[in-house]
């Protein structure tokens, strides 16, 4: 197995997931569509298993090979979010990132090469990075509906709370997630599992924000205060994502690689 | 109904006023006696710290345990925490986290979370397991990390190849002051194995590659081909022996008038200089220097009790003797593969399985979190 045949796995993985997610926005029954996004998912675990056996050595030294566990992963946890939770655009997000990162490694092969370097060969290197791009679209869709219910208050009260409450608790467990296993891949690679680097202080800042939303619920504080925190929470998480390296406090940050 | 709002706006003003009262507190302790030193706590004032916040909470009545366990505090407390790391992120150059009113506010926090712990454990029910794991997870993450942090130490080691070493720098501290440490550490082999140098058409005048808008790097393997206009380029051997520069055999048609223009090329080392091959006035072919894939130090451990241990150390693989972990850190860069020495961090945190206890049950609470959404 190698990377030539690439285009027809991860092609052909992609098309099922397509079709997958298609036939979950129209059939009745939700099994044909889970058949076909697990069978996807089988088809494109082969590609990484084959890749692994041909090198000799997990695929988790190059730019590209990353890529693929992120297109494995992020479906699989998709649909696993999908049948406990129900929502079928998590489905249809996951299936249109990890086409993104599938065609990334189709269309520009000179990637599959590019070298990681040594403190970035971790296993928790993929599950840190993908549990992240999962917490983005829950507390993105979040923060959508928060907007949402703040507009339409006076006509139809709270009805979008139980649903805020629950992508922000969805989000809040991915967050916390990708925060824990960075902090054990911290203390391998670099000696400590907490060292306020800018991107973690800017992460704290997002968790403890997003937790102090959990518990101003929890203690029924006024709705519309509430609500006003999730704008301001996915400002900060925008800013642990990519604004960290613009700002003058983090100069000198590990994690700009 | 009324007067029960009122009751609880009154508690809501005299908690923000007893947190500021520490805060200010914090803020008078700092502009009088300084930074805040994290090694006061070491141990065993840390132990008894925590332990004696815990008999107190235990043994006090049910007044004092609803007012330090009260969720309005906690809601108070991470609005300051946000702020304070708000703080964090934004000033350059801030010493918050190694501040008077920080280390009172983190105090203040393992205060009420302690007695929220204790508060619930007195009617513990099984749908608790949720709020439990992620509470307990994180005080003892945060007793790990914070009161714990004062018994943690690092150091360097240099230590040459075929020798033994037991002092180490102090990380942080005076500059070639060492100290001997209870651990030893025997340098049998460095290694560092390298991806293959590229080859890149470079121009002579000045030193970029071509092409310019997007450089094209060839691999130095036997058989690699790349054409550039007229310009066709082949790889035609690579060598790499120990203690010589990689070099890679050349030969180009189509850049001059010669049908056929060949040498060798290579990136040059501490030993060596570097040789590119010359294919026209404007034009020559040269080597980049090879990055390190990774760099294994084979080791062997001792300690003062008699325990040893040999392996590998890596890049994101330390070795473990104990409260000890030794990490690769730095090798002689001028040497690059040929380097004689190797350079450990040693890290020394006796708390460090109960910060990962901490951090699995926080797992597992934030796997409760996805289960249960927002029904918590």
């Amino acid at each position: 197995m190698s990377w030539d045949l690439f285009i027809y796995f991860g092609g052909t993985s992609l098309a099922i997931w397509i079709l997958g997610t298609i036939l979950l926005y129209t059939l009745k029954s939700r099994v044909p569509a889970v058949i076909a996004i697990v069978a996807g998912l089988l088809l494109f675990s082969s590609f990484i298993a084959g890749l692994w056996i041909f090198q000799g050595h997990p695929p988790l030294r190059t730019m590209g090979e990353t890529r693929l566990w992120y297109s494995l992963f992020i479906t699989a946890v998709g649909l696993a979010t999908y049948l406990h939770w129900g929502y079928k655009w998590i489905v249809a997000y996951s299936v249109l990132v990890s086409g993104v990162f599938i065609f990334i490694n189709i269309l520009k092969p000179e990637i599959h090469f590019t070298n990681l370097m040594p403190a970035l060969q971790s296993v928790w290197f993929v599950p840190h990075v993908t549990v992240y791009i999962l917490s983005y679209a829950m507390l993105g869709a979040a923060t959508i509906a928060s907007v949402i219910s703040l507009f339409e208050v006076k006509k139809r009260g709270y009805r979008l709370l139980p649903l805020i409450d629950n992508l922000v608790s969805i989000g809040l467990g991915f967050l916390l997630m990708g925060m824990l296993m960075g902090a054990i891949w911290a203390k391998e690679a670099w000696g400590d599992y907490w060292t306020w680097d800018p991107k973690e202080v800017w992460a704290f800042i997002t968790a403890a924000a997003y937790i102090l939303y959990i518990h101003a619920r929890a203690f029924k504080y006024n709705n519309k205060y509430a609500l006003w925190l999730l704008p301001l929470c996915f400002l900060f998480l925008m800013i642990t994502w990519i604004g960290v390296n613009y700002l003058p406090a983090a100069q000198g940050s590990i994690h700009v690689y | 109904m009324a007067g029960k709002g009122e009751r609880k706006q009154k508690i809501v003003v005299e908690e923000l006023l007893v947190t500021s009262a520490v805060l200010i507190a914090g803020i008078a302790l700092q502009f009088f006696i300084g930074g805040y030193d994290k090694r006061i706590l070491a141990f065993p004032v840390n132990i008894i710290l925590f332990s004696s916040i815990v008999l107190v909470i235990s043994l006090s009545g049910r007044a004092v345990l609803a007012r330090l366990s009260s969720g309005s505090l906690s809601v108070i407390l991470i609005s300051i925490f946000v702020i304070a790391s708000l703080w964090m992120g934004l000033v350059p150059g801030n010493m918050v986290k190694i501040s008077w009113p920080f280390a009172l506010l983190y105090l203040l926090t393992i205060i009420n979370l302690t007695a929220v712990i204790i508060k619930r454990l007195k009617t513990v029910k099984i749908r608790d397991i949720s709020f439990l794991l992620n509470h307990i997870g994180l005080l003892v993450l945060l007793l790990a990390a914070g009161f714990g942090s004062a018994d943690k130490s690092r150091y360097f080691m240099r230590v040459n190849e075929g020798e033994v070493e037991w002092r180490g720098e102090r990380s942080g501290g005076e500059k070639g002051v060492v100290k001997e440490l209870p651990i030893a550490v025997s340098l049998s082999d460095f290694i560092l194995e390298e991806y293959p140098p590229k080859l890149a058409l470079v121009d002579r005048a000045t030193g970029e590659a071509l092409p310019l808008d997007k450089p094209h790097f060839m691999e130095s393997k036997v058989g690699t081909k790349w054409s550039y206009q007229e310009i066709k380029i082949s790889v035609d051997s690579f060598e790499i022996h120990p203690r010589l520069a990689p070099k890679a055999y050349v030969s180009v048609t189509g850049a001059n008038e010669n049908p056929k223009i060949e040498g060798w090329v290579t990136c040059g080392s501490y030993f060596q200089h570097h040789k590119t091959l010359n294919i026209n006035d404007k034009l020559c072919i040269a080597m980049t220097f090879p990055e390190p894939q990774r760099f294994i130090s084979k080791v062997e451990v001792y300690t003062e009790d008699g325990d040893n241990r040999e392996g590998e150390i890596l890049v994101n693989h330390p070795m473990t003797m104990g409260p000890w972990k030794i990490y690769q850190h730095s090798y002689d860069s001028h040497m690059g593969r040929d380097s004689q020495w190797s350079v450990f961090e040693l890290v020394y945190d006796p708390w460090l399985y109960i910060a990962y206890f901490g951090i699995i049950c926080m797992m597992a609470g934030a796997l409760t979190l996805f289960w249960k959404g927002g029904k918590l």
